[in-house]
């Protein structure tokens, strides 16, 4: 949306549209769609339960707790983000959590690297994982989709063998363990994590070349190649940076479950799809924000851990499917209403 | 000749993998497994033909798997009520039709994107289903499996059904002007509408007959044994657009057919038995499915690289 | 604008303070089963309701959908912040699991578990029903008695990665070892927790291991995707079916003879123990070092150390199947 708005704005626009505009702009009714969300929930959500404690979603703790099950989703919405960007797709993200994290238990337990070392490594190993699919991808000019496809079959065979399925890795040292139990400055140490990767990512998508290199492929792929853009190079950054994003998720979860087993991470690839979109990036590409996917992710990380804490599903015990079912309608009404919001500016443009 | 070849290179592959079968491990080659191994893939195929489908209009569904257990259960459902078969069909196939139609109706008429929208129904449904049955079990009555014949036949029933299906399409595709339509707006939606074909209409119709095909495919599943689990087809979407994938059918929309779709398919299908007879560990299963895809989309990149060379 | 905002968000605010609060003071008990969807752990559901009817107390029965352990840690943070009284909990993941709990009961929640026990320091009482090597021991015992001691016999399972599933091929295998040398075990096959891929499975390994006694299925949808394959390849009788599973599920092949034994905890029973178990510790009936405990209907319970132990498995056949109905 952002891309479109910025297009049609002409100095002539009167400042009462300008306005209107604003309000009109996907990340606005998102934003106001997550409000609503978190005022709900927080209205039904707390109680005071009968030992005389608040509890429930209005709870720091309970604010604490949604940061930290959201945060290795978070982290892969976001190195998908300028993968679809250039009109790609990833979806062995997911599978390479799961291969990454027995990567890592296997250095530090089999091998008995020590732990920096190791996760140097698995973050290596996570770059070399998207290095193969930007091989593939541009090297070959196969399709995303089908590559990936294939990759998400290859990435978690891989962790399943050299596991043999069963071998779990814990009993990390209580250090590592911080990553995904502690605190720091009386906040989950991932979120700092998760903080400093999005302003990353934000600053790479916004205010680099690169970020507007990879609107222009996910546009017109032939059309950047004739502006100067490297394609190759763009693509392949954005598919690298995907797979070490998930390789630092594998490390965060790893942490926050005390565990590395070759199941990790197993279907996030699509609830980190459903964020980016959620956050009003085209699947197409060309169109998209950081601020969006962002946003995507806690409209659907409010909505799944606010509604476990409602004491009418609580009792239904079928928060999961609830969850579910909403975060599907969620995504088709978001998209409905952007289309229909898109139709009528241009109706009323013209 | 030359229009076949991605069909026959992945012949070419599964009838290496059959070789290689019956070198080490003959015991592959007996009528029973192969019967019932077939049997149970006849669902699959149908689901696939119509992916592949899908896949030719340029669209994509990943929902079928959810699809497919929803018309299951219902058929289920129903056949445990009482009603006989004649009635369970056509209700069946009506389920998946509308499922069908609402996801049609999405992509075509509001433009939505395809993986988007049936990844919302691919989890709406699943978890809706889940709400609903609790992973409860649906018991059939004896005279439903196999269609009331003796198993052999009903297996051979199942499986012609099936291919006929597969060559009614596929004929359809090449020599109906609405096949024809399917690749023209699959090649170019605009030239295709310029030539006075109207898109929207035929991406419908094709995920309309996506979902009837499911609804029929989860009928030839559920008579095949005595219970429907709810979870069954979970997966299904993956293993079908993997099987139009490598049996040919481009991504991109436009280009494949739904004999290479065969192919594909059961050159997947082999493997995990294959797997069985040559003692090789279930470990490296899903490693070894990947690598395979990766092979065949592979074959593909580097032939267009060379033409495009040309 | 702004003030309006302000003003709803006050409105908000106290409705919640007044909110849905402490309306009752009935003892809430949470079960946190492996995966919900489970017969296995349905019929637990059955056995915990009926506990709690009798006890009086809210009983809440959730769990992942599929055994996921990052998912049974977010529903235990999720019932510590709800603030019920008592946790029990069939743990997927031994660590992941304990920090959880853990916590829970450094804010007074009593945990206890059953069904697959978390680390000793992270609760009270483990309510053993089914030790992995109680699993092991019967579903080996069975399947050699089945096969005169001798043959090959091959195992189909949820996942490569589940982790009790893992425990108890290990505890069969031992058993294999140390009693019927004579057994091979031939294959193992993952089925996903789906019975159409088990009867695939079934066949595949009848089909390569033409001297195959003996199948066993140790997830529950499974034993029938087995049965059926085996009565497809017209093998009844010279391919043996044993499984952990539910009878309502299997039970038309065990009438029928192809499936000759389905072993199961009474899970029932697992389920209402359990609760029993939950509530008394809750209220104070229960203290580290008892030596027996009365459940309800179900009368005494034998307890060793921190482990309340339901007895031997049951052995499901032929003759006893009509006798249950879960």
């Amino acid at each position: 949306m952002d891309a479109e708005s910025t297009r049609v704005s002409t100095p002539t626009v009167a400042r009462a549209s300008t306005w209107r505009r604003w309000l009109l702009r996907y990340e606005v009714l998102l934003l106001a769609v997550l409000v609503v969300e978190w005022l709900l929930f927080y209205h039904f959500g707390t109680t005071t339960n009968r030992r005389g404690v608040t509890v429930g979603f209005g709870t720091l703790d309970r604010q604490f707790d949604i940061l930290r099950h959201s945060c290795e989703i978070g982290l892969l919405a976001l190195a998908l983000t300028p993968v679809i960007l250039t009109g790609g797709i990833d979806l062995s993200v997911g599978s390479l959590l799961g291969l990454c994290a027995v990567v890592f238990g296997g250095l530090t337990h089999v091998l008995g690297l020590p732990l920096p070392v190791a996760a140097v490594v698995t973050l290596l190993v996570g770059a070399a994982a998207g290095g193969i699919n930007a091989g593939l991808i541009c090297q070959l000019r196969l399709p995303p989709l089908i590559v990936t496809l294939g990759t998400y079959s290859l990435f978690r065979g891989l962790a399943e063998a050299f596991t043999r399925g069963s071998v779990t890795y814990s009993d990390f040292p209580a250090s590592f363990l911080t990553l995904g139990q502690g605190r720091w400055a009386g906040i989950p140490v991932q979120a700092w994590v998760f903080l400093i990767v999005a302003v990353g990512v934000w600053v790479w998508v916004h205010r680099t070349f690169s970020g507007r290199a990879f609107r222009v492929i996910g546009f017109s792929p032939e059309g950047a190649r004739y502006a100067g853009v490297g394609v190759r190079g763009q693509l392949t950054a954005a598919y690298v940076a995907a797979g070490v994003i998930a390789a630092l998720a594998a490390l965060v979860y790893s942490s926050r479950l005390g565990q590395a087993k070759a199941d990790a991470g197993l279907g996030y690839e699509l609830f980190a799809i459903t964020a980016v979109v959620l956050g009003g990036t085209s699947i197409f590409g060309g169109r998209g924000t950081v601020t969006g996917t962002l946003l995507g992710v806690a409209a659907i990380a409010v909505l799944k851990n606010g509604l476990a804490t409602l004491p009418v599903v609580m009792r239904m015990n079928a928060a999961e499917e609830l969850a579910g079912l909403l975060t599907g309608a969620l995504l088709l009404a978001a998209l409905a209403a952007g289309k229909l919001a898109e139709r009528w500016r241009r109706s009323s443009a013209g | 000749m030359n229009r076949w070849i991605r069909e026959l290179s992945v012949l070419g592959v599964l009838a290496l993998l059959l070789a290689y079968l019956a070198w080490r491990a003959p015991a592959f080659f007996q009528l029973q497994p192969l019967l019932s191994l077939l049997a149970r893939e006849a669902p699959s195929l149908v689901v696939a033909c119509g992916v592949a489908m899908v896949i030719l209009v340029r669209q994509i569904d990943i929902s079928v798997g959810s699809q497919f257990s929803v018309c299951s259960v219902v058929a289920g459902v129903l056949a445990a009520a009482g009603w006989p078969l004649a009635a369970v069909v056509p209700v069946a196939l009506l389920a998946g039709g509308s499922l069908g139609l609402v996801n049609g109706l999405l992509v075509a008429w509001l433009g939505l994107p395809s993986i988007v929208v049936t990844l919302a129904t691919l989890v709406a449904l699943r978890q809706g289903l889940n709400l609903v049955r609790q992973g409860e079990f649906v018991n059939l009555p004896e005279r439903i499996q196999w269609l009331g014949l003796p198993q052999a036949q009903g297996q051979w029933l199942l499986i012609t059904g099936a291919v006929a299906l597969l060559a009614l399409l596929a004929w359809g595709l090449r020599h109906l002007a609405v096949g024809r339509w399917v690749y023209a707006v699959g090649s170019d939606a605009e030239a295709a509408r310029l030539a006075g074909i109207r898109p929207r209409v035929v991406t419908l119709a094709t995920f309309v007959l996506m979902g009837a095909l499911t609804g029929i495919a989860a009928v030839m599943n559920v008579v095949q044994s005595p219970q429907v689990q709810p979870l069954t087809g979970s997966g299904l979407e993956l293993k079908a657009i993997a099987a139009a994938v490598v049996g040919g059918v481009a991504i991109s929309g436009g280009r494949g057919t739904l004999w290479g779709v065969l192919a594909g398919l059961l050159l997947l299908a082999c493997i995990s038995p294959a797997m069985v007879h040559l003692r090789i560990d279930a470990y490296w299963e899903k490693a070894i499915q990947g690598l395979i895809i990766l092979a065949a989309v592979m074959v593909e990149g580097v032939r267009q690289r060379r033409n495009h060379g040309r | 604008m702004p003030l309006r905002f302000v003003a709803s968000l006050l409105l908000v605010s106290l409705g919640a303070s007044l909110g849905w609060g402490a309306a009752d003071s009935k003892l809430m008990v949470a079960l946190l089963p492996k995966s919900k969807g489970n017969a296995y752990f349905i019929s637990c559901k059955a056995g915990s309701e009926r506990a709690a009817r009798d006890l009086g107390v809210e009983l809440l029965f959730d769990g992942p959908v599929d055994s996921n352990a990052a998912k049974q840690n977010e529903i235990v943070e999720n019932w510590i912040t709800l603030g019920v009284d008592v946790i029990a909990v069939a743990a997927e993941n031994r660590e992941g699991i304990s920090t959880a709990l853990r916590k829970a009961r450094s804010q007074g929640i009593q945990v206890v578990t059953f069904d697959a026990d978390a680390m000793p320091d992270a609760r009270s009482f483990f309510v053993n029903q089914a030790t992995p090597q109680g699993i092991g021991e019967a579903l080996m015992d069975e399947a050699a008695r089945l096969c005169g001691g001798e043959g090959e016999f091959a195992i189909i399972c949820a996942t490569l990665t589940a982790g009790n599933q893992r425990e108890w091929q290990r505890e069969i295998e031992r058993r294999r070892q140390d009693r019927y040398p004579g057994m091979k075990l031939v294959g193992v096959r993952p089925c996903d927790d789906l019975k159409d891929r088990a009867q695939s499975e079934a066949t595949a390994l009848m089909s390569a291991h033409p001297k195959l006694r003996l199948i066993m299925a140790i997830c529950s949808p499974a034993v029938p995707g087995a049965a059926e394959a085996v009565k497809q390849a017209g093998k009844k009788g010279a391919v043996r079916v044993v499984g952990l599973g539910l009878p309502n599920e299997n039970r038309r092949y065990v009438k029928e003879g192809v499936t000759d034994t389905v072993i199961l905890w009474k899970t029932e029973d697992l389920g209402y123990l359990t609760v029993q178990a939950a509530v008394a510790l809750a209220r104070g009936e229960l203290k580290p070092g008892a030596s027996s405990f009365k459940a309800g209907s179900l009368g005494e319970f034998r307890v060793e150390g921190d482990n309340i132990l339901l007895g031997k498995p049951f052995l499901f056949t032929r003759e006893n199947i009509d006798q249950f109905d879960f």
